[in-house]
């Protein structure tokens, strides 16, 4: 459901420079993604139009020259209306007259279930002693692939950039969040757009392609992700990464494949892309090439093979059956598996599908982490969360969940800019994020944004350490449920997590183990058959038959 | 010629020595049938499969030469961005999917979705292709000189596809034109170049009815 009637947006005409000289300043209408001001060519006056069409994400508001707008909530619609809110009336309306379906960018709009009804359970005198996060050390770090591959993926922090593509982002944002990476050592990571060759040195901290010139420290990674579309892959840039990563779904639009409209299929982005330009790059929902789970085995088999058994194997998968998906992800033979929830963010996407398809993401990393433990291997094939973190305290909910790392991506294109406009598909991001348009995009300094990017990271990994450290440990590796307490029933009850007072997990949960394996699926598509749980034997540097 | 008897032994084991092999002579590989990936990923060389290849045979090729002299499995010539691959038997579902480049030639029948999204190769089927063949085909050439099953070149975008026989259905987005000087020269090329005994002239073509089917 769109949000829109929930803003009122009003201009101080005393203020407003167009009110003073009619014709003089059309920014608002310039910036509003959402076509809430229009000019009227004949007068020269501003107007505001389309009200109800403002999603509050204030770009007029911080654009403007003269501070003249204000924007602010209006009264609820949901407590006098609903179900029939002015944003529902409006969307009916829209495909009344269009007789087309919405389209969206950036993610979920609403309330969903989330990490803010868990809280933190401090050490006091019953349990092992805090520590000082002042004084003390704490162990941070994430490797994927120590037992299986030769050059294995050394995160310094528990964090990754989440795969954003070049197309749904401009070479400005792709640039700099491989320049994020490198300044605070985590990976980056190419999307499913085809890889754009600055993102390879950049993202090891090298401000030049012969790398000679180290210029950010410690450097970080590239990951090259491996998808349905296949866009501009080739055997070079299967290996101009440190780890592949194999996307079956995101959380966005889990079941269908990335969507980039024609309009942001620009010479450049069809250059690396490998399409015509200004045809609408949509992926398949599922990999033609695949159609069975031994298919999906051979398909890792053969990019270990094509990366000489070096790097990493990591599979991403949209919010769905969790249990049986991260089971299938370790049978194939993951050395990663991220884990994106419902509200993870989108470049484009229909709109009903990221607001209403998925599981949220506090309810798919315990089924997760449960099938990683039945198959002997939690914390050895990494589990990365993905969909809704915002900050270190968000990052360590999902640790003490049983994840091992996390992934941003709304939160770094906000810390670039963006102001949560949900316009992304249209192209006109205001601060160049989204946009392939160079007047946009040249409002984005690549090295800027990186440091941005890397002052975020570092202030959400000081955040898990203070949390992982007054919880009395001395490595993220050691967090566990018992780190956390759901604050309400909801939250218990989706996560398994012990209720807050009542000191244990609801009786549903403890009814509940072990848990039931999925259901089998058919034989076709990406539904794959899965054999029964059993610890995976891996042989350094091979993959097991 | 170096030969790789490929019996009981894996894909590692099998790729580490043809790629090894391929840097001078050209490579006989026999026995292979139970490796899916064979000759993955090869830049240059020449490839010769004796008997049956398994899936995914020359998969992310990049300019190798390879010839099956029988039949393969699954997705051969997957992700292909230059070279050859030449079946000389038929080849199972999804032959040249996702290729940017180079040709892939299969002188028996191909299976379903044969030439998914092919964004730049030219996919030569001597025989039958099954269903769905070509679909969502963004560059390149698809022929067949056979018949064609169900929903054939479905939402073509761009590149031609041209069938010597008739279609069960043909797929979304497509457009029937008739064949000009420049196609006629290239059919004949391409059959020349191959050894396909095929009348140009007899051939449909097929192209894609709107440039951007799907989003205005
Ligand atoms: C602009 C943009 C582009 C994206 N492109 C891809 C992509 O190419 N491949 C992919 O797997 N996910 C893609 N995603 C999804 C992210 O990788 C990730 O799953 C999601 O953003 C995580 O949720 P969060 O935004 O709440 O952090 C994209 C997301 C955004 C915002
Ligand atoms: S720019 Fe954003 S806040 Fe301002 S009117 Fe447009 S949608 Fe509303
Ligand atoms: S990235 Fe740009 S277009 Fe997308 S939501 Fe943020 S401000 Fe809006």
């Amino acid at each position: 459901m769109a949000v829109v009637g929930a803003f009122c947006v009003s201009v101080n005409r005393e203020a407003c420079l167009n009110a003073q000289m009619p014709g003089k300043c059309a920014t608002c209408a310039e910036v509003c993604p959402h076509g809430v001001y229009v000019l009227d060519l004949a007068t020269g006056q501003m107007h505001i139009q389309n009200y109800n069409a403002c999603v509050g994400c204030r770009i007029c508001s911080e654009f403007c020259p003269a501070d003249a707008i204000r924007v602010n909530p209006a009264e609820s619609e949901y407590l006098s209306r609903y179900p029939w809110t002015l944003a529902a009336v409006e969307e009916v309306h829209a495909k009344a007259q269009t007789g087309e379906y919405l389209l969206r960018g950036f993610g979920t709009q609403g309330p969903t279930p989330n990490f803010d009804m868990i809280t933190v359970v401090p050490s006091q005198i019953a349990s092992a002693a805090p520590r000082d996060k002042y004084r003390e050390e704490c162990d941070l770090e994430v490797v994927i692939g120590a037992d299986t591959c030769e050059r294995p993926l050394r995160l310094k922090l528990p964090f990754v950039w989440a795969a954003m593509s070049f197309g749904a982002l401009s070479l400005e944002a792709k640039q700099a969040l491989a320049i994020g990476a490198a300044m605070t050592g985590i990976a980056t990571n190419t999307g499913e757009g085809g890889l754009v060759p600055a993102e390879a040195w950049l993202a090891r901290g090298f401000a030049d392609e012969a790398r000679t010139r180290k210029q950010w420290d410690p450097g970080g990674y590239l990951i090259i992700q491996w998808s349905t579309g296949r866009w501009g892959v080739s055997v070079d840039y299967v290996n101009a990464g440190d780890a592949v990563e194999v996307k079956i779904g995101q959380g966005a639009k889990p079941g269908m494949g990335g969507h980039l409209l024609g309009s942001k299929v620009t010479e450049d982005v069809a250059r690396v892309r490998g399409v015509p330009v200004g045809s609408d790059a949509l992926s398949p929902c599922r990999y033609y090439d695949v159609q069975t789970l031994d298919d999906m085995r051979h398909m890792v088999a053969f990019l270990r093979d094509v990366t000489d058994y070096q790097l990493p194997i990591l599979f991403k998968l949209g919010p769905s059956r969790p249990y049986a998906d991260v089971a299938a992800c370790i049978e194939a033979g993951a050395d990663a598996i991220s884990i994106d929830g419902l509200v993870g963010g989108t470049g484009c996407s229909p709109d009903i599908v990221t607001q209403g398809v998925g599981i949220p993401t506090i309810a798919c990393i315990p089924p997760a982490v449960q099938a990683l433990k039945d198959y002997g291997v939690h914390r050895k094939v990494k589990l990365i969360a993905l969909g809704g973190i915002r900050s270190g305290l968000d990052a360590f909910k999902a640790l003490a969940l049983g994840a091992d790392a996390v992934g941003f991506g709304s939160a770094a294109e906000i810390a670039l800019g963006c102001r949560a406009c949900y316009a992304c598909h249209k192209g006109n991001c205001p601060y160049g994020i989204t946009s392939q348009k160079p007047e946009l995009r040249a409002r984005l300094d690549p090295v800027e944004g990186g440091r941005r990017l890397a002052n975020f990271i570092h202030a959400s990994a000081e955040e898990v350490k203070i949390l992982t450290m007054l919880s009395g440990h001395r490595a993220i590796a050691e967090l566990t449920t018992e780190d956390l307490r759901a604050m309400d029933l909801n939250t218990a009850a989706l996560t398994g997590l012990k209720l807050a007072g009542y000191e244990r997990p609801l009786p549903i949960w403890e009814a509940l183990t072990p848990r039931p394996a999925a259901e089998p699926r058919g034989a076709n598509g990406n539904g794959l058959k899965r054999a029964r749980p059993k610890a995976r034997r891996v042989v350094r540097g091979k993959v097991p038959a | 010629m170096k030969t790789i008897d490929a019996k009981a032994k894996d894909l590692q084991t099998v790729n580490r020595a043809v790629r090894a092999a391929v840097n001078g002579e050209p490579v006989i590989v026999k026995h292979a049938a139970h490796l899916h990936g064979l000759a993955a990923g090869l830049k240059l060389g020449q490839v010769e499969v004796a008997g049956d290849a398994g899936d995914y045979l020359g998969v992310l090729n990049a300019g190798a030469v390879i010839h099956v002299n029988h039949d393969a499995g699954r997705y051969a010539a997957d992700n292909m961005t230059a070279g050859t691959v030449v079946i000389d038997g038929d080849a199972g579902y999804g032959a040249g999917q996702y290729c940017y480049g180079g040709t892939v030639v299969v002188r028996g029948d191909a299976g379903d979705f044969t030439a998914t999204m092919n964004k730049g190769a030219l996919i030569l089927v001597a025989g039958d292709v099954g269903d769905e063949a070509g679909t969502y085909m963004l560059k390149g050439d698809l022929v067949v000189l056979g018949n064609a099953g169900q929903n054939f070149a479905n939402y073509l975008i761009r590149g031609t596809v041209y069938l010597g026989g008739t279609w069960q259905s043909l797929g979304h987005n497509t457009r029937q034109e008739p064949l000009t000087e420049a196609d006629l020269a290239k059919l004949r090329g391409y059959f020349e170049q191959y050894g396909l005994q095929a009348d140009p002239a007899q051939f449909k073509k097929i192209v894609a009815a709107s440039a951007k089917p799907f989003y205005n």
